[in-house]
């Protein structure tokens, strides 16, 4: 972490509000496609946020996968879908709908907040120094964990071939 | 350094705005980024505890290696649909798909 010479707490809020913002952007966006951008944006956040926890591999898949991938995904499914069918699609709640996802959302998310705030003097503030690197994680996925990992190999070319075949579907 | 809470905080922040996106918007590619911001929270978390474990370990981070190809996957299966659901309906808007209503 010696890279970094700016106070971890300033690095941490300004990640937290790019997340946030970029989050609530994406959501809210009139253009879709600003909205997927600024889910990258948000994306980006979060790959930073993983190397601020000494995960430098996550940090390099979240954003090989979401921003190269995903994102890039997303974008091309809006530019397939017709132009005129997204700009009469209005997201604007009705009939107080928005009212109630605040509600259910704000209450969930301070629900989560508050217990972790009442359990913050049990919880640990200062991560112990740990020398962690990339190439620990290899034993750990290969022999200590290999079902899953061959689970995943089946369900990544099943999803795909699935992928492929819906996209291919005649009406 | 920053506490664990801290970590904890932000996550709820983002479900609570995945939620939000997932019961509220009509428009099935946003409430892909709804999915996509919620399976962001459960990773920052995993990713967060694994480093603050005592002594800190690397399973956390697996998981999470586990948990991004499972949302690629997601997303390409349901951009999929979107795109079949829009060549039949020539919709997105999941009111108007509901055609397994019967």
């Amino acid at each position: 972490m010696a890279l970094i010479s700016i106070p971890p707490d300033i690095t941490f809020i300004v990640l937290a509000v790019v997340t946030i913002i970029g989050s609530i952007i994406a959501l809210q966006a009139k253009e879709l496609i600003y909205g997927a951008v600024a889910l990258a944006v948000s994306f980006i956040g979060i790959a930073g946020f993983f190397v601020f926890l000494d995960a430098p591999y996550l940090a390099m898949l979240q954003i090989a996968i979401y921003v190269g991938a995903i994102v890039v995904l997303i974008l091309f499914t809006i530019m397939l879908v017709r132009r005129e069918v997204m700009d009469e699609l209005t997201d604007t709640p009705e009939h107080g709908e928005g009212t109630a996802g605040l509600w259910l959302a704000g209450l969930l998310a301070v629900a989560i907040a508050g217990v972790a705030a009442l359990a913050g003097p049990d919880l640990p503030t200062q991560p112990k120094p740990a020398d962690l690197r990339v190439s620990d994680l290899g034993p750990v996925l290969a022999i200590q964990y290999p079902i899953p990992l061959i689970i995943l190999a089946l369900l990544m070319s099943a999803a795909l071939l699935g992928a492929l075949v819906l996209a291919k579907l005649e009406r | 350094m920053v506490a664990v809470t801290s970590y904890i905080i932000v996550s709820a922040a983002l479900l609570g705005i995945g939620i939000y996106g997932l019961t509220v918007k009509k428009n099935a590619i946003r409430i892909l980024f709804a999915i996509e911001i919620i399976v962001n929270a459960a990773n920052l978390n995993f990713a967060a505890f694994t480093r603050y474990m005592n002594p800190p370990q690397v399973s956390g981070q697996v998981i999470v290696f586990y948990s991004i190809a499972a949302a690629a996957m997601e997303a390409a299966v349901g951009l999929a649909l979107i795109l079949v659901a829009f060549r039949i309906n020539s919709t997105i808007d999941v009111r108007k798909l509901s055609k397994l209503k019967g």
